[in-house]
Formats: C-alpha cells, sequence, structure tokens
C-alpha cells in the first residue's frame, strides 16, 4: 500500500506542493486528475524519489520509501527518456538488469512484452527509428518489465491511438489485478473514469477530491434532472421549480423534425414531481431521468 | 550484478559498436604505424650516391672513401662523369645526390641535407689543404698522415646519442597520443551525460541506481574503451618501429615507460572525466556543451602544449615542478620520464598529489552531478550546486 502524507514542495516562492496526501491500495487503480502545473508531476517524481520534498512522507506498506525499494517500483516519467541509439529488446532488457533481474529472467520479460505491446517486428532497431507512439510503448515495456510491485506512470496514454490505449489499458488492468497498485496522471478523464477505482483531483498543489468516483459523485450535492419534451410551446420550461442550469432548444435531430419544438433542460429541481406533471402537459416527454454527472463535470466543478 | 558494472557494459557495447569508435582506432592504429615507420621512410638517405667530375676527383674520392669507411651506417657511392655537363645532367636525373666539380662547386638540386653537405665540406676541405699544403713545399705524404685524425668518441651522460632521440620522439609520442585521446574519451563521458540529461532517461536510471555507481559505470566503460585504445597504439607503435628497423633497438624501459604511461593515462583520465561529467551535467543540451567545458578542455590543452617544452628541456625548473603539480603532471611527468632519469622521490610526489587531486574531483564532481543531474532547463549555476546545503 502506498501512502503519501502532506507533501510539501516549493521552488523560491512559488508553492508547487502544499501538503498533498493520497493512498493508494493494493490491487488499486488510482486517476491524478489536475490542471497543467497543479502538481501531479512533482508528487509523482517526489514519490519516485527523483525530486526531494520539503516536508510529509511517502510510506509503503507501512515503511519509509528508500532506494532499494524505489528498484522494486515502475516509473515512467513525463518526459520520456530512452537511449535513442540502443536497440529496443536490449534496451528494454537493460532496464531489467538494472533493476537487479538475472539476465535469462530480463531476456524473457523484456521478449514477452515486446511481444504484448505489439513491437515484435521491431525488437532489434534503434529506438530513434520507431515512430513516437512506438517508443512510448518501449517505455512502458521499460517500465514494466521488472514485474513492479507498484506502478508510477506520468501521463502513459497522452499520444497513443486507440489501440495502443486499449493494449496500454489492459497490461494496467492486468498489474492492478494482480495486486499491484497503479497510480497515473491523466487529461482524458473518461478514460479516467472508465479504469480507475479511485481519483485525486489535484489543483495548485492540494488535493481538492479523493475517493471513488461513486464517492466523488455522491459528494456532487445538488441533484440534476434532465428533460427533453418536444412540441411544446416556447417559454414552458420558465415554470419549471427549481435551477435551471442549461437548457437547448436545438434537436440534435434538427434536420428531421424541424417542424416540432424540441427542449432539453437539465434542472436542479425543488420538486421533482411538480416537474414531471409540468413536462407531461407541456408535450411529449423524450427522456426525464437523474443526470449521473461526468468525471468531467465534477472536475470542472471542483476545480472551477 | 553489480549495476556499475552493468552500466559500465552499456557503454562499452554502445559506444564501441558505433562506427565512429571502430574506424577511429583503424585510423589511428595505422597513423601510428605510419609515424613509427617515417624516420626509415625519410632517413634512409645515409647511404649516398656522388657524383664527381673535373680535378681532384682522385683525391676526393679518396677522401670521401676515408670518411665512410669511418662511420658504419654509412655508406657511399661514387661515379665519375666526364665534364660538368654531364655531372650536371646525372644529378638532374637524380643519378646522384649531388656532384663535386673541379673541387670548387658542388651541384645539387636543392639545398643538401646537413649530413651530405658536412661529408663534401670536408672532403673539400681535406683534399685543398692537402694541395695547399703541397704546393707550400711539404710532403705530401706526411700530410696526408697528418691529416689521419681519429673521430672523438661521444660519451653521453643519458644513454647514447641514438637513444636520446628515439627517447624524444616516444616522449613527444606520448603528449600527443595521451592528450588526444583524454580529450577524446572525456568528451564522450561529457556527450553521454548530457544525453541521458537531456532525454530524461537519467530520471529512470536513478529510480534504479544512485548516481554515483551511474556515474561511475559511465567513466569506467568509457575507460576501457580508451585504455584498450592506448594499448593498440602502444602495441602498433612498438611493432612497427622494430618491424621496419626505424628503431632497431628500443632504449632500455621502454616497456616501463608504457607502463608508467598507463599509469598516468588512468589518473588524467579519472581526473578529467570527473571533471568533464560534473560540468556537463549543468547543461541539458549537447550545443551547450563546448561552452561549458571549454575551461576544462584549455587546461588540458595547456598540459599538451607544455608537454613538447618539457620532451626539449625535462630538466628546466618549468619543467620539473609542472611535471609534479596536478594535474599538469598526468601528462607531464611521463614525459619527462621517458626523456631523463627523474628522481623517484618526484615521481612519488607527483604521484601522491596527483592521486590526492583525483579523489577530490570524483568527491566534488560526484556531488555537482548528483545535485544537477535532475534538474533540465536552464543551465544551472556553479554557485547552487555547490553550496554546502542545497
Amino acid at each position: 500500500m502506498l501512502e503519501v502524507e502532506g507533501l510539501e514542495k516549493r521552488y523560491g516562492d512559488t508553492v508547487a506542493l502544499d501538503g498533498v496526501s493520497l493512498t493508494v491500495r493494493p490491487g488499486e487503480m488510482f486517476g491524478f486528475v489536475g490542471a497543467n502545473g497543479a502538481g501531479k508531476t512533482t508528487t509523482m517524481r517526489i514519490v519516485m524519489g527523483v525530486l526531494g520534498a520539503d516536508a510529509g512522507r511517502v510510506r509503503w506498506n507501512g515503511a519509509p520509501v528508500g532506494h532499494d525499494t524505489r528498484r522494486r517500483f515502475g516509473y515512467m516519467p513525463e518526459e520520456r527518456g530512452l537511449y535513442a541509439k540502443m536497440r529496443v529488446a536490449e534496451q528494454v532488457e537493460y532496464f531489467g538488469r538494472l533493476s537487479g533481474m538475472a539476465a535469462p529472467d530480463a531476456r524473457r520479460s523484456a521478449d514477452a512484452l515486446i511481444e504484448r505491446l505489439g513491437l515484435a517486428g521491431r525488437r532489434g532497431d534503434d529506438v530513434d527509428s520507431l515512430s513516437l507512439g512506438n517508443q512510448q510503448r518501449v517505455q512502458l515495456a521499460a517500465a514494466l518489465i521488472h514485474d513492479p510491485e507498484m506502478l508510477v506512470l506520468d501521463e502513459p496514454f497522452s499520444g497513443l491511438d486507440p489501440i495502443a490505449v486499449d493494449a496500454l489499458a489492459g497490461v494496467l488492468a492486468e498489474r492492478a489485478a494482480a495486486g499491484v497498485p497503479v497510480v497515473f496522471s491523466s487529461h482524458q478523464l473518461d478514460l479516467v473514469e472508465r479504469l480507475c477505482d479511485s481519483v485525486g483531483i489535484i489543483k495548485a498543489g492540494r488535493m481538492v477530491a479523493v475517493g471513488t468516483v461513486a464517492e466523488l459523485r455522491a459528494r456532487e450535492s445538488r441533484k440534476r434532472l434532465r428533460i427533453v419534451v418536444t412540441g411544446a410551446e416556447a417559454g414552458w420550461a420558465d415554470r419549471l421549480p427549481g435551477e435551471i442550469v442549461a437548457r437547448t432548444d436545438r434537436s440534435p435531430l434538427a434536420a428531421a423534425e424541424e417542424h416540432e419544438r424540441y427542449d432539453e433542460v437539465i434542472l436542479v429541481p425543488t420538486d421533482d414531481q411538480e416537474a414531471l406533471r409540468l413536462a407531461t402537459r407541456a408535450g411529449r416527454v423524450q427522456h426525464f431521468g437523474w443526470q449521473e454527472p461526468g468525471l468531467a463535470d465534477i472536475f470542472r466543478e471542483v476545480v472551477a | 550484478m553489480n549495476p556499475i558494472v552493468l552500466v559500465a557494459r552499456r557503454e562499452i557495447a554502445v559506444r564501441g559498436r558505433t562506427k565512429g569508435y571502430r574506424y577511429g582506432l583503424l585510423v589511428t592504429a595505422v597513423l601510428v604505424a605510419v609515424l613509427a615507420m617515417l624516420p626509415k621512410l625519410f632517413g634512409g638517405a645515409d647511404d649516398h650516391a656522388i657524383g664527381l667530375a673535373g680535378a681532384r676527383a682522385d683525391r676526393l674520392q679518396a677522401a670521401l672513401s676515408a670518411q665512410a669507411a669511418q662511420d658504419a651506417d654509412r655508406s657511399i657511392k661514387v661515379t665519375r662523369y666526364a665534364d660538368e655537363a654531364a655531372a650536371r645532367a646525372a644529378v638532374a636525373a637524380g643519378d646522384v645526390e649531388a656532384a663535386i666539380v673541379d673541387n670548387t662547386s658542388v651541384i645539387s638540386k636543392t639545398v643538401l641535407g646537413t649530413g651530405l653537405s658536412v661529408l663534401l665540406d670536408t672532403a673539400h676541405r681535406m683534399v685543398t689543404t692537402e694541395q695547399n699544403l703541397a704546393s707550400a713545399g711539404l710532403d705530401p705524404a706526411k700530410v696526408a698522415q697528418a691529416q689521419q685524425v681519429t673521430v672523438m668518441s661521444r660519451v653521453t651522460l643519458n644513454g647514447s646519442g641514438e637513444d636520446a632521440t628515439v627517447r624524444m620522439v616516444i616522449a613527444l609520442t606520448i603528449v600527443v597520443v595521451l592528450f588526444m585521446l583524454l580529450l577524446q574519451i572525456c568528451t564522450w563521458v561529457a556527450m553521454g551525460v548530457v544525453e541521458e540529461k537531456g532525454s530524461r532517461i537519467v530520471e529512470i536510471l536513478l529510480t534504479l541506481v544512485r548516481p554515483w555507481q551511474l556515474l561511475a559505470g559511465k567513466v569506467i566503460g568509457l575507460g576501457v574503451l580508451g585504455l584498450s585504445q592506448l594499448v593498440v597504439i602502444a602495441a602498433v607503435g612498438l611493432a612497427a618501429a622494430q618491424i621496419s628497423g626505424a628503431v632497431p633497438h628500443l632504449p632500455d624501459g621502454t616497456y616501463g615507460v608504457v607502463a608508467g604511461v598507463v599509469v598516468w593515462f588512468l589518473l588524467g583520465y579519472a581526473f578529467y572525466a570527473a571533471m568533464f561529467a560534473a560540468i556537463a551535467s549543468l547543461v541539458s543540451r549537447q550545443e551547450e556543451l563546448s561552452g561549458v567545458l571549454s575551461p576544462a578542455t584549455m587546461l588540458m590543452t595547456a598540459s599538451y602544449l607544455v608537454g613538447f617544452f618539457v620532451g626539449q628541456s625535462p630538466d628546466s625548473t618549468l619543467a620539473r615542478v609542472l611535471s609534479i603539480v596536478p594535474p599538469f603532471s598526468s601528462m607531464l611527468m611521463p614525459v619527462r620520464s621517458t626523456v631523463v632519469r627523474v628522481p623517484v622521490w618526484e615521481t612519488a610526489l607527483a604521484m601522491g598529489l596527483m592521486v590526492a587531486a583525483v579523489a577530490a574531483v570524483l568527491y566534488a564532481g560526484g556531488r555537482v552531478y548528483q545535485r544537477a543531474v535532475l534538474r533540465t532547463g536552464t543551465r544551472v549555476r556553479w554557485s547552487e550546486v555547490l553550496r554546502r546545503h542545497s
């Protein structure tokens, strides 16, 4: 289990981290979300010991993290780094050896990963002859080669095509299923929502929300109704009880049903039953239901 | 396996298979072989073909033969020509190197080499003196007898005269080779540091190995490559010199000198490599490298240039002092001890000081590297990495 407590880091007058805490349990996939410069990379670099913190601590299974522990972690830094003039398989294997694997194990593991990540045909090529997406796969293989006890991946999905995204998501899910805590940062919130058991949202060096996606939704205090009505008269929605958060009268199928009026309203209701009655009276109700806020909605609200 | 060994092996494998390294080694070997044979290729002129024409040709020929007989390494072949025109033609055609006409003038294509010039002048002086004395009424036989002078025997305090020249050549070769090799490998170290820092691969590496292990592995790996180059150069050079006969027998203690060069090379390499690595860790891009390295490169170049001076006047105060002061000693002491016999205490002092300097630079360089290598972006300032609390 990874426990990060009260990390603080400042560069001169700039506060990069202001008491960041998070916990990732075995087998948990933790999505780290935040605007650019919010402190995701700084946090991950401190966890990996690449950067020193001014205050706070990082613990692994209850003990402070030292160099020997970190050798068993898998790390993919924000800025990709590989030896340009080294062959793919040779390079992945090298990282395995550096983490303490015996030569035959490292070779076997490298071969399996290269195969798995779809690079089998390129194993003897120099890294700089690969496309950026393929280089990223090599980078990932380098982070996974030693079957790490924990994974810390900074923006692992950026720049990957959808197929590579699925392959990577599969590999990460597999590791998590094997009991490995996985921490990764991403700006692709739909991906985070789909993959992660829990999410941490960081803003200006502070964790503003941590929990499962369901927990974060529950925190979202105001429940929203989504109502779609066709054939109503203009202005009917003004009488709805509560606050209208968003509305549109442009149908997604506008061209086909132009002769009929279309209304879509997102409402924070004071009386949901009254709202339903008003809607059925106004026209044909196409949709009436509670709206689950997506991670993107939560993120916008929390960060705003 | 020890991470240092792994890092070193990677450096050797990756750098060793580049075309630059392989061809570089080949070209160096060929160059050294040619250099070693050079004295033979150009110095074969101890066999002289000389033409004679006109008056006193008989006496000149006798005088020349007498001189040649006194020097085992020198042989002459004399050809007689009917007149000046024939002699000129022979010189122009290259049949003879020079021709003496009427015991008054020497004809040659270009200015004569010192050796041949002295030979001809001496013969001319002998014949003319003989003639002058004879015309003054002295007995030619007695004159000839009086002119039989035994050549002075040469006594040199530092080995035979021939040895001194050979030693000088070896010393100067050592300076050139040490300088080229040190500069090349230390530049590799610096480039490697920047490559890892610039590409940020160092972030991953440092989660797996400690900074000093990474640095040590790099320095050792490239050092092994450099040392193997040095050994190839030494072996090829010595072999070629002996095979070609340019150096019939190596001066006493040549192998000791070579061993000394290897030790000094290692010390100098450790010193400069740590220095280059520390400096390189301050910048993130290869383009910035030559700029920040220039003070270190200048230090090395200064040692190199002083090395030529030391080779020529090894006993001057400057040479004695600088061959003890690190880091100059790493290049100057092997040169000096090749040319002259250096007192043991001086060598011991120089080596002790150099070892201390290497330890200091390794310590300081390692700290600078550790602090600067993860700080990408703009150039890291010295004041930031040398402060005690940072």
